[in-house]
């Protein structure tokens, strides 16, 4: 990976006096982790199961009793009931779940499974996106932490603050750093748990605030002690449940500057294996350049790309087109000769016509000659035979 | 101060395909063609015209001559028929119900031209009772799919509006207009299997003035079966 060649510095500050970087350390390689919210998710809702004692309900709750069914016939449910008489108890129906008294449905057992394996690989795969998570100031802050007034993010700090063994010199270092806001915001919001839980032990309810990540104890353990909703935990031994609390990435970390620079060897980047976790390497992303729109309008795949399609119709507006039988340009369009056509049939039908006027004409030329010719005959030849002039009349209309 | 364009920006139109260059150069190339095949469509018509006067004519000589020599004229039989499915698709039987699925005659009024040759006249046979058909002439032809005909463009239904529609897809059969097609169509010409899968089966109206019986054959009086010439008049009622 280029972090690998190119890591960004993080300043180490001081534990009093002023706010000012006194050294540089390289960011280990584990905050460039892949941060994966999903695997964390998954890591966490299985171990926090690890923490649980077993209960149940008593094997013989509400099978204490020789009940027996009294049978049909007796205008009651078939259900067992309690024998003898002289009590209340007598005639009640018992051993159901649905019973007054009976035992519960599946009695809870104390071999349920209680405790998750997860695989080591996993569990360490989520560690490491804890601890990249913690360097992201949006996640710290989402999470809920007040880090507006700290220096850097993630926080370094001088390992002099080891060797703190009073509280109050632990608060002193907080308010110093811009920390003590976190801690404040626990103290606000300390309530008295919602639930049974209060009456069982676990009255009051805290906040997360920061948490000391340190090297060597020399003190600091004792010194963070007492202060509401901050934890301490050794570099070596950092828990998931911690680092993301309610499988929620961000919390926000205060590392002394030898526990930064352990993480290096703790948990060893993408080159280099783990010193302390054998065969481990840092998990590798599943992309290494996660700018989606760059690529895509980079040059390298511009130019390999295929013209854009045609915007398809298919479910746009469908085209209507009028009766081409009844709209001529829709006509024209689809038959440029139809007007032409009509044309020559127009042509043609009053040529026809005018043949057909023709041969009429003729024929009632013919037909009115016939008639007077005819009627001249009649004027002359009056006395001719009837038959005669009968068929000379049938002759001519032959 | 100009304002300033961001690189890929500029990039994405240089490389940009639809850019107003191509875009003319595109629309200039159709344009170009779209007179072609429009210049074409005219002259085919034209011939066309004559083409069908004369075989007209040819018919009806044939006929004189052979009346005058005291013979027969046996006229060719018919080439193309056109079907219309006139049951609905509720109790048919599976061998008609196939044959009417492979003939694209899936619903009632639907209609389809076919070819007349020794295989679909046996097909016909087993369908009879559900269609009626007939010898379309060349104005029942032209009427189907001028008013009626859609194409199959892309496994989509499309009405056909314009002669570009159909140079894109039968272009390669050298159908390039609607007088062409009409023509392969009416003529069963070579491609008169491509000219007929172009078209979409064609979606009737209910006869105007109704059937008479359907549950008959048209020989007795009802409405189903071979029906020679009158498919024309029938079509005019459903077109």
């Amino acid at each position: 990976m280029t972090t690998q060649q190119l890591r960004p510095i993080v300043s180490v500050f001081p534990i009093k006096g002023k706010v000012k970087t006194i050294k540089q350390v390289p960011l280990p390689s584990v905050f460039s982790a892949p941060i994966r919210p999903d695997v964390v998710r998954f890591v966490h809702t299985n171990m926090a199961k690890n923490n649980r004692q077993a209960h149940a309900v008593s094997t013989t709750a509400g099978e204490q009793t020789s009940a027996t069914s009294w049978g049909t016939g007796r205008a009651v449910a078939r259900i067992p009931r309690v024998k003898g008489s002289g009590t209340g108890r007598s005639g009640q129906a018992a051993f159901g779940n649905m019973c007054r008294g009976g035992r519960m449905y599946a009695p809870k057992k104390v071999w349920r499974k209680w405790h998750r394996k997860i695989n080591t690989n996993q569990k360490r795969y989520a560690v490491c996106s804890a601890i990249a998570a913690t360097a992201v100031t949006p996640l710290v802050m989402s999470r809920g932490h007040r880090v507006n007034k700290l220096p850097e993010l993630p926080l370094v700090v001088s390992d002099q603050l080891q060797s703190l063994t009073k509280t109050r010199q632990a608060v002193k270092f907080l308010k110093f750093i811009g920390a003590y806001r976190d801690v404040e915001k626990v103290i606000r919001t300390k309530k008295t748990r919602v639930g049974q839980g209060k009456y069982r032990n676990r009255r009051h309810v805290l906040r997360k605030g920061p948490m000391v990540v340190y090297a060597r104890n020399l003190g600091i353990k004792k010194a963070f002690r007492n202060i509401p909703g901050v934890e301490t935990a050794s570099v070596y031994t950092l828990n998931l449940l911690k680092l993301a609390p309610g499988s929620q990435m961000g919390r926000f970390i205060i590392w002394t500057e030898s526990a930064f620079k352990l993480l290096e060897d703790i948990y060893g980047s993408w080159e280099k294996p783990s010193k302390f976790k054998s065969g481990f390497y840092l998990p590798r992303p599943v992309m290494v350049n996660t700018d989606v729109e760059r690529i895509i309008k980079s040059d390298q795949v511009q130019t390999v790309l295929r013209n854009r399609r045609p915007r398809s119709r298919k479910y746009g507006k469908k085209i209507q087109r009028a009766d081409p039988y009844e709209d001529m340009s829709v006509m024209l369009k689809l038959n440029p000769y139809y007007k032409t056509k009509l044309q020559k049939q127009k042509e043609l039908e009053e040529k026809n016509k005018e043949e057909r006027k023709e041969i009429v004409d003729k024929s009632r030329k013919e037909y009115e000659d016939w008639l007077y010719f005819s009627e001249e005959e009649e004027e002359e030849e009056e006395e001719g035979s009837d038959e005669d002039r009968e068929i000379e009349v049938l002759s001519d209309e032959n | 101060m100009s304002k300033q364009v961001p690189e890929t920006i500029k990039k994405q139109v240089k490389r940009s395909f639809n850019s107003k260059e191509v875009k003319k150069e595109k629309n200039e190339k159709r344009m170009k063609l779209l007179k072609e095949i429009q210049t074409k469509a005219f002259k085919r018509a034209e011939k066309y015209e004559k083409e069908y006067l004369e075989q007209e004519q040819k018919l009806v000589e044939l006929k004189q001559k052979a009346l005058k020599e005291g013979s027969f004229y046996r006229e060719p039989e018919p080439k193309l028929a056109f079907i219309i499915r006139i049951r609905g698709i509720v109790g048919v039987p599976p061998k008609p119900r196939k044959i009417l699925q492979l003939l694209r005659l899936r619903r009632i009024y639907s209609g389809v031209f076919i070819r007349l040759n020794k295989s679909s006249l046996r097909m016909l046979h087993f369908i009879d009772p559900y269609v009626t058909w007939g010898y379309p002439d060349v104005e029942t032809v032209r009427a189907l799919i001028y008013k009626r005909g859609h194409a199959r463009v892309n496994h989509q239904r499309k009405i056909i509006d314009s002669n570009e529609m159909i140079y894109d897809k039968l272009q390669k059969y050298d159908i390039v207009c609607m007088e062409d097609l009409v023509h392969e169509i009416f003529t069963v010409g070579k491609n008169f299997k491509h000219a007929n899968s172009f078209l979409w089966a064609f979606k009737l109206k209910p006869p105007v003035g109704g059937f008479s019986t359907v549950k008959k054959s048209f020989v007795n009086k009802g409405e189903h079966g071979n029906r020679e010439q009158y498919i024309n008049t029938l079509v005019k009622k459903m077109i």
